[in-house]
C-alpha cells in the first residue's frame, strides 16, 4: 500500500516498480505461448525446406528477386510516406541488429544450431515485416485486387484438386448420369419457374431432380457405353461453371464480355485436359484445375476492368510468378548450392516408402480430404439442424424449454469429452457393432462428424442468435411460417456466420489423430483410398507413423514436411473462415 | 413520455382534432375488429384490463396513452403477436371480421396474413426492395403477376418514384422514413384488411414522420388502420376514431377523434391530453 | 377485401402447408435428438465392452495393481491402473505449473492491461495455440524440445520422457485458462476497479487485490477444463512420452522417509492412460479380447472423469454469474 510519507511539500509517491514488474511479467506470460510456438515453426520450416543448407547467395538472390518486389508492391499499393519509412526503418535496423545480436550470442554464449543470422533476419524481421505489408498493402485498392486475385487463383487451384480427389471415390459414371438426367432438368426447371414466375415448375425442380437421381443409380450398370471421363468432366462441371460464370459478367457487362470471360477458360481448360491426355497427366484433374481456377480468375478480372480501380494489381502474380523464375536463373547461372527441400512437388504427389528420399504423403492427402468432405457436409447439416430447433424452434419455458437446457448442457458437456473416447465409440459402435469396417473411410467421417458436432452446433447458434429479432417479428407479422421465416429471413443473414464455424471446426477435425488411431486407420497405405469402405490414411495419421521411425531422415526431414503440409492446409482453411466472417461483417 | 417527437412538446396548447370530413361518419362504417372482454397477463402482471371496444372498418383508429398502458400490448392481441412470448396469457374475445382469432382452430399465421403491421423501427429484410415487397407474395405462394403486385404497392406506399429505378438495390441503402414506407408497402402487398401500426413514426425524422402521415390517411381509403402512437397531435391529425389507455391497461375513453380532443368526458383524460400528468 | 359480415378464413391452413412445417420441424428435431443419441451411445458403448472387462477383472484388482501388460510376450497379463495414473498425474501436474500460472497472467494482462487495440490481436492469436494439431505439438516434443533440454538442463534425460510432453500439454492448454479467466474478468463490473483506486490502490493492486478475487470461480473454472482437457489429450504423450508403463523407484531419504524423485518420474519415459488405450490398439480391434475390452474400461474411467470434471466447472462458473 501507500507509503504514508506526505509531508508539507506534497503527498509523496507511491512505488510503482512492483507494478510495473508485474505489467511486463504478464505482458510476457501472454507471448510466451506465442514465442515458443513460433520458434518450433521457424525449426519445422527449416527442416522441411532444408534452409539450414541454403547458402547465403541463394538466400540473397530470392530476397532480391522475389521479397523485395513484393514489399515493394505492397507499399506501392498503400501509397503512404509514413508506412514506407517505417518499412524500410525496420528491414535496416533489423538487418544490423539481428546481425549484431546473433554474432553476439553465437560467440559469447552458445552455437544456435541450424540457423545461421541470415536465416534469423529472414524469419524474426522480414516475415513479420513482409506479413505486416500484405496487410497494409490489401487495404489498398492495388494491392486487394492483387491479392484478391491471387485467392482466386490458389483458391481455385485448390478446390479443383479436391474435386478432382473426391472423383476417386466416388463412381464418375453414376454422377455423368444424375447431372444428365437429375440435376441439370431440376436446374433448368427451376430457373425457368424463377425467371417466368411459373411457381410449378418450381416446385416440380426437386421431384424431378430426385427422380433423375433414382434412375441414375438404376441405370449405372444397364448403359453399356460412356463418354471418356475427361468428356464427363468437361459436361457435367467445367460447363456449368463456365456458364454460371458467364451468367454473373453477363449481368454487369453485356452478353459479349460474358461470353469470352467463360468461353476463354473453358476453351484453355478443354485444351490443357485433352494436352494432358497426351502428356500423361491425370487429364481430369488438369481439366477441374483449369476451370476452377480459370473461370473465376476472368470473372474477377472482368470486374476489376469494368470498375477500374488498381488495375495494376493485376499484376501481382506476375510478379511473383517473374520472381520465382528469375530467381531460379540467377541461381543457376552463379552456381551457387541451392537446398533441397523435402516439401517438393515430389512430396505430395507420391505415396510414402522406406527411404526417407522418396517418401510422399499422396494418399494420406487423399484420405484427409474425403474424410473432410464428408465431415463438412455431415456436421453442417446435423450442426445447421440443432442449432435451428434450438434457437427457433423451442420456447424458452414449459417442457420443451427443459428439454432445451438439457441439450445445451449436454452440448457443452460433449464438447469437453477427449477425442480418444470419441474414437472407442466409433470403433465399439460405427465399426464393429454397425459393421462399417474398421479403418474405414466413412467410419472415419461418422466419428469425426460427432467430434466436431459440438463445436459446429455452438457456433451456429451465436450465428442464429445475432440475427435481429426485428427481422423475425417482421416476417411473423407477414403471416410466414416458422419454417418459411428460418428460412428466408435467419439462415440467410446467419450463413456467413454458420459457415465460419463449420469451417473452424473442420480444421480441427483435420488435425485429429487420436480417434482414427482408435478407429484402426492404417498406419501407412500406399494407394489412396478406391471407395468408402476402403482402408485409407489421413495426413495426421502418416505423420505420427514417421515420427516414429527412428531415422533422423524421417524425424527431420519427412515429418517436417508433412507438419508444414498440414499447417499449410489448416492456415488456408482458417483464412478463408476469417475473410468470409469480415466480409459478412463489412456487408451489415 | 419517453418518445417525444418535435412536435410534441406544444401539449399545453389546445389539439385540434382534425374531422377527417372527406370520409363519411364514423357510425355509418362496419365493424372491423372487436375487443370483448379482453384480459391479457404477462405472467401475474396484467397489461390489459378488462377492454371492450369495437373498431370500424376504413377509418383510422389512434390508440393512445402513456407508457406502459398496454396500447402495444392489444395492438398485438389483433394478429396474435403475443403468441410468441412465452409468459403471456390472453383472456376474452378478439373478433376480426366476426371470428374470435383466439378460437382454437384459428391459425395465427393464416390470421397474420390478412392483417398487416408496421413496426416501430423500421425492419426491411437485408434483401432487395423488390423481394422486400414480394415478401408476403411469396410466402403465401401467390401465383399472379409479383411485379405489378410490387409497383402497385410502392405506388400504395408513395415509394414508386423514388426507388423505381433501383429496384434491385438492398432495402438497407434506403432512409429512415423510406425504410419505413418500404415496410409499409410490404405490409399492404398481399392486400390485407387491417394494418396495425406500432408507433410507426417515432424513429423518424419530423419531415419522414409527416410523409408517413399523409400516407397513413390515404391508406384509410382502403383499409381498417390501427396506429399505436405516443404523439397527442398525430392522433388527432390523422385518426377518426381515438382510444385513450391509461396505466394499468385500462381503456378509459373511446370515441371519434374530434370528442376526445375537445370534450373528453373523462377528468383523466383531459389531464393527460392536456399534459398535466402522463 | 371481404365484407366484414362474412367472417374471413382463419382456419388452419391445408394438410400440404402443415406436413411440411411438421417435417422441417421434425428433422431439426431429429437432428437435436442426435446429440443426446451421442452422449447416450458413448455410455452404452464404453459401458458394455467395460462390464465384460470388469468381470474378468475385479475393480479392486484394476484399481490398486501396479502392473500394466496387457499383452505380454512370455504370459502374465496384468491390469492394474496405477502406473497409468502415476502416468497421467505427472503429464496433468506438470503441465498445469505451466498452463495455469502463465494462463492466469496472460488473461489479466488481457483483461486489465492491453489496449484494446493489443486485445483485439492477441486473442485470436492465442487461440492459435489450441488449434495447432495435438500431434504436431507432439513431433516438436520428441525432436525439439527434448534435445534441446538434452543439450542444456538434463543430459540424462531419455529420448521418449515426461517432461517435454508436459510442457507441451501446458502451451496448449494455456488458451483454455486464459480465455474462461479474462471473460470473468472483464465480467467484473467497473464500480469495484473505481472503488479500489479511490482508496488509492494502484493498478497492479487493484488487478492482483480486487479483480482476480471478484472474478476467482471464473478462474478456478477454467481452471479445472483446463486440467480435464490435459487428462484427455493423447496424441502429445503418445509420440513424445513414448509407452512404458512404469511404478516409479520408491528411494529412502534421511531416517528411513520413502520419497520418489521427480526426475525419475519427468525424465523417463512412462505411460498414460491415453497412451495405454492408444497402445491396444496395435493388437486386436476386431473385440472379444481382455485387451480390447480394457480399453473400454479406460475410456470408461476418462469419460467419467473429464465429466465430473466438465459438471464442476460449469457449478462454479454458474455460481459465479449470479453474484453481479
Amino acid at each position: 500500500m501507500a507509503t504514508d510519507n506526505a509531508n508539507a511539500d506534497g503527498f509523496g509517491e507511491v512505488s510503482r516498480v512492483r507494478g510495473i514488474a508485474f505489467e511486463y511479467l504478464s505482458l510476457g506470460a501472454s507471448v510466451f505461448g506465442l514465442v515458443a510456438l513460433g520458434v518450433l515453426l521457424v525449426y519445422v520450416a527449416i527442416d522441411a525446406f532444408d534452409l539450414s543448407n541454403a547458402s547465403p547467395e541463394w538466400l540473397l538472390t530470392y530476397f532480391v528477386t522475389l521479397v523485395v518486389p513484393f514489399l515493394a508492391f505492397c507499399l506501392y499499393s498503400a501509397d503512404d510516406p509514413a508506412v514506407t519509412r517505417r518499412a524500410l526503418g525496420a528491414l535496416g535496423g533489423g538487418l544490423v541488429a539481428v546481425a549484431v545480436v546473433f554474432t553476439a550470442i553465437e560467440s559469447l554464449l552458445v552455437p544456435i544450431p541450424r540457423l545461421n543470422w541470415q536465416l534469423a533476419y529472414l524469419f524474426v524481421v522480414a516475415a513479420p515485416v513482409a506479413a505486416y505489408l500484405t496487410y497494409v498493402g490489401s487495404n489498398g485498392r492495388p494491392g486487394a485486387v492483387g491479392f484478391g486475385l491471387l485467392g482466386r487463383l490458389v483458391g481455385g487451384a485448390a478446390l479443383g484438386l479436391a474435386v478432382g480427389t473426391l472423383f476417386l471415390v466416388f463412381d464418375s459414371l453414376v454422377w455423368f448420369l444424375a447431372y444428365t438426367l437429375g440435376v441439370l432438368p431440376a436446374v433448368g426447371l427451376y430457373a425457368y419457374g424463377r425467371v417466368r414466375e411459373a411457381s410449378r415448375a418450381r416446385t416440380a425442380a426437386l421431384p424431378v431432380g430426385f427422380l433423375g437421381l433414382v434412375a441414375a443409380v438404376v441405370l449405372r450398370d444397364v448403359i453399356p457405353t460412356y463418354p471418356s471421363d475427361l468428356l464427363i468432366y468437361l459436361w457435367t462441371i467445367a460447363v456449368p461453371i463456365a456458364v454460371a460464370g458467364g451468367l454473373v459478367v453477363a449481368d454487369r457487362r453485356g452478353r459479349t464480355v460474358a461470353a469470352v470471360a467463360a468461353g476463354l477458360p473453358l476453351a484453355v481448360a478443354t485444351a490443357g485436359g485433352f494436352w494432358a491426355t497426351g502428356a500423361g497427366l491425370p487429364a481430369p484433374t488438369v481439366l477441374l484445375v483449369l476451370v476452377t481456377t480459370g473461370v473465376p480468375t476472368a470473372v474477377y478480372v472482368s470486374r476489376v476492368v469494368d470498375v477500374g480501380e488498381g488495375v495494376v494489381g493485376l499484376a501481382l502474380p506476375f510478379l511473383i510468378a517473374g520472381g520465382v523464375v528469375v530467381g531460379a536463373l540467377v541461381v543457376e547461372a552463379w552456381g551457387v548450392p541451392a537446398p533441397d527441400p523435402w516439401l517438393d512437388a515430389g512430396f505430395v504427389t507420391e505415396a510414402p516408402s522406406r527411404t526417407p528420399a522418396n517418401a510422399g504423403l499422396y494418399p494420406a492427402i487423399v484420405g484427409s480430404v474425403i474424410i473432410i468432405a464428408l465431415v463438412a457436409v455431415l456436421s453442417f447439416l446435423l450442426g445447421v439442424g440443432t442449432s435451428v430447433f434450438l434457437e427457433e424452434y423451442t420456447p424458452g419455458t414449459g417442457p420443451i424449454g427443459t428439454l432445451t437446457r438439457i441439450l445445451q448442457v449436454n452440448i457443452a458437456n460433449l464438447a469437453a469429452v477427449p477425442s480418444v473416447v470419441y474414437g472407442l465409440l466409433g470403433l465399439g459402435l460405427f465399426a464393429n457393432l454397425l459393421g462399417l469396417g474398421i479403418g474405414t473411410a466413412v467410419t472415419a467421417a461418422l466419428t469425426l462428424s460427432l467430434l466436431i458436432l459440438p463445436i459446429t452446433i455452438i457456433s451456429a447458434q451465436e450465428a442464429i442468435r445475432s440475427v435481429p429479432d426485428d427481422l423475425r417479428r417482421g416476417s411473423d407479422a407477414m403471416g410466414a411460417t416458422r419454417w418459411q421465416t428460418t428460412k428466408n429471413v435467419v439462415l440467410p443473414e446467419a450463413m456467413p456466420g454458420i459457415l465460419t464455424g463449420t469451417i473452424l471446426a473442420l480444421g480441427r477435425a483435420i488435425g485429429e489423430t487420436a480417434p482414427l488411431i482408435m478407429i484402426g486407420a492404417a498406419t501407412t497405405v500406399f494407394n489412396p483410398p478406391s471407395s468408402l469402405f476402403s482402408r485409407f490414411s489421413a495426413m495426421p495419421m502418416q505423420i505420427y507413423t514417421w515420427a516414429g521411425f527412428p531415422q533422423a531422415d524421417f524425424r527431420y526431414g519427412v515429418v517436417a514436411a508433412g507438419v508444414i503440409t498440414l499447417l499449410i492446409i489448416l492456415v488456408g482453411m482458417n483464412g478463408t473462415a476469417i475473410l468470409l466472417r469480415n466480409r459478412a461483417e463489412r456487408g451489415s | 413520455m419517453s418518445n417525444t417527437t418535435s412536435d410534441d412538446s406544444l401539449i399545453t396548447t389546445e389539439v385540434q382534432a382534425d374531422s377527417n370530413d372527406d370520409r363519411a361518419p364514423v357510425n355509418e362504417a362496419g365493424t372491423a375488429v372487436a375487443a370483448r372482454d379482453l384480459n391479457v397477463y404477462y405472467g401475474d402482471e396484467q397489461a390489459i384490463n378488462d377492454v371492450t371496444m369495437e373498431i370500424p372498418e376504413k377509418r383510422v383508429t389512434a390508440l393512445i396513452g402513456p407508457s406502459g398502458c398496454g396500447k402495444s400490448t392489444f395492438l398485438r392481441t389483433i394478429n396474435r403477436m403475443n403468441d410468441m412470448i412465452d409468459i403471456c396469457r390472453v383472456e376474452g374475445d378478439v373478433e376480426f371480421g366476426g371470428k374470435n382469432v383466439y378460437d382454437a382452430d384459428v391459425d395465427p399465421v393464416a390470421l397474420r396474413r390478412k392483417i398487416g403491421m408496421v413496426f416501430q423501427k423500421p425492419n426491411p429484410f437485408p434483401k432487395s426492395i423488390r423481394d422486400n415487397v414480394a415478401y408476403g407474395l411469396k410466402i403465401q405462394g401467390f401465383d399472379g403477376d409479383v411485379d405489378a403486385r410490387v409497383e402497385e404497392s410502392l405506388k400504395g406506399a408513395a415509394l414508386w418514384d423514388e426507388v423505381k429505378d433501383q429496384l434491385h438495390s438492398s432495402g438497407l441503402e434506403l432512409s429512415g422514413g423510406q425504410q419505413q414506407r418500404l415496410c409499409i408497402a410490404r405490409a399492404i402487398a398481399p392486400d390485407p384488411e387491417v394494418i396495425l401500426m406500432d408507433e410507426p413514426t417515432s424513429a423518424l425524422d419530423p419531415v419522414a414522420a409527416s410523409k408517413i402521415e399523409d400516407l397513413i390517411d390515404d391508406l384509410a381509403e382502403e383499409y381498417t388502420v390501427i396506429i399505436v402512437t405516443h404523439n397527442m397531435q398525430q392522433a388527432a391529425r390523422i385518426s377518426d376514431r381515438t382510444a385513450v389507455f391509461l396505466t394499468g391497461g385500462e381503456l378509459v375513453e373511446y370515441d371519434d377523434t374530434a370528442k376526445i380532443f375537445e370534450d373528453p368526458e373523462q377528468q383523466r383524460v383531459e389531464d393527460y391530453i392536456t399534459g398535466k400528468f402522463g | 377485401m371481404t365484407d366484414s359480415t362474412e367472417s374471413p378464413d382463419l382456419s388452419r391452413q391445408s394438410g400440404l402447408t402443415r406436413l411440411k412445417e411438421g417435417t422441417y420441424g421434425g428433422l431439426f428435431a431429429a437432428c437435436a435428438a442426435i446429440t443426446l443419441l451421442t452422449t447416450a451411445a458413448i455410455f452404452v458403448t464404453l459401458l458394455s465392452d467395460a462390464v465384460v472387462f470388469f468381470r474378468a477383472t475385479p475393480i479392486p484388482e484394476f484399481l490398486t495393481g501396479t502392473n500394466w501388460s496387457p499383452n505380454p510376450a512370455g504370459g502374465g497379463q496384468a491390469f492394474g491402473i496405477v502406473p497409468l495414473l502415476i502416468g497421467t498425474i505427472t503429464v496433468t501436474v506438470t503441465a498445469a505449473f505451466i498452463s495455469l500460472p502463465i494462463g492466469t497472467l496472460t488473461a489479466i494482462y488481457l483483461s486489465e492491461y492491453a489496449t484494446p487495440n493489443a486485445r483485439s490481436i492477441l486473442k485470436p492469436l492465442l487461440e492459435i495455440l489450441a488449434g495447432v494439431p495435438t500431434v504436431v505439438y507432439g513431433y516438436f516434443a520428441l525432436v525439439y524440445i527434448t534435445p534441446a533440454l538434452k543439450a542444456t538442463l538434463f543430459p540424462e534425460m531419455s529420448t521418449f520422457n515426461a517432461l517435454s510432453a508436459s510442457i507441451m500439454v501446458g502451451i496448449m492448454t494455456i488458451p483454455m485458462v486464459s480465455s474462461i479467466s479474462e471473460d470473468a474478468m472483464s465480467a467484473v463490473p467497473d464500480e469495484l476497479r473505481q472503488a479500489g483506486y479511490g482508496l488509492g490502490a494502484t493498478k497492479f493492486e487493484v488487478s492482483t487485490g480486487i479483480v482476480v478475487p471478484a472474478s476467482i470461480s471464473g478462474i478456478a473454472s477454467s481452471y479445472i477444463l483446463a486440467v480435464s482437457r490435459a487428462i484427455g489429450e493423447t496424441m502429445i504423450v503418445v509420440v513424445a512420452m513414448g509407452a512404458q508403463a512404469r511404478m516409479p523407484a520408491v528411494r529412502e531419504a534421511a531416517f528411513g522417509i520413502p520419497f520418489i524423485n521427480p526426475a525419475d518420474v519427468l525424465l523417463e519415459s512412462g505411460m498414460t492412460i491415453t497412451v495405454a488405450m492408444v497402445q491396444i490398439t496395435g493388437g486386436d480391434l476386431t473385440g472379444g479380447t481382455l485387451p480390447y475390452n480394457s480399453m473400454f474400461a479406460l475410456g470408461l474411467a476418462l469419460f467419467v472423469v473429464t465429466l465430473v470434471m466438465n459438471v464442476i466447472s460449469d457449478i462454479i462458473a454458474e455460481r459465479y454469474r449470479e453474484e453481479y
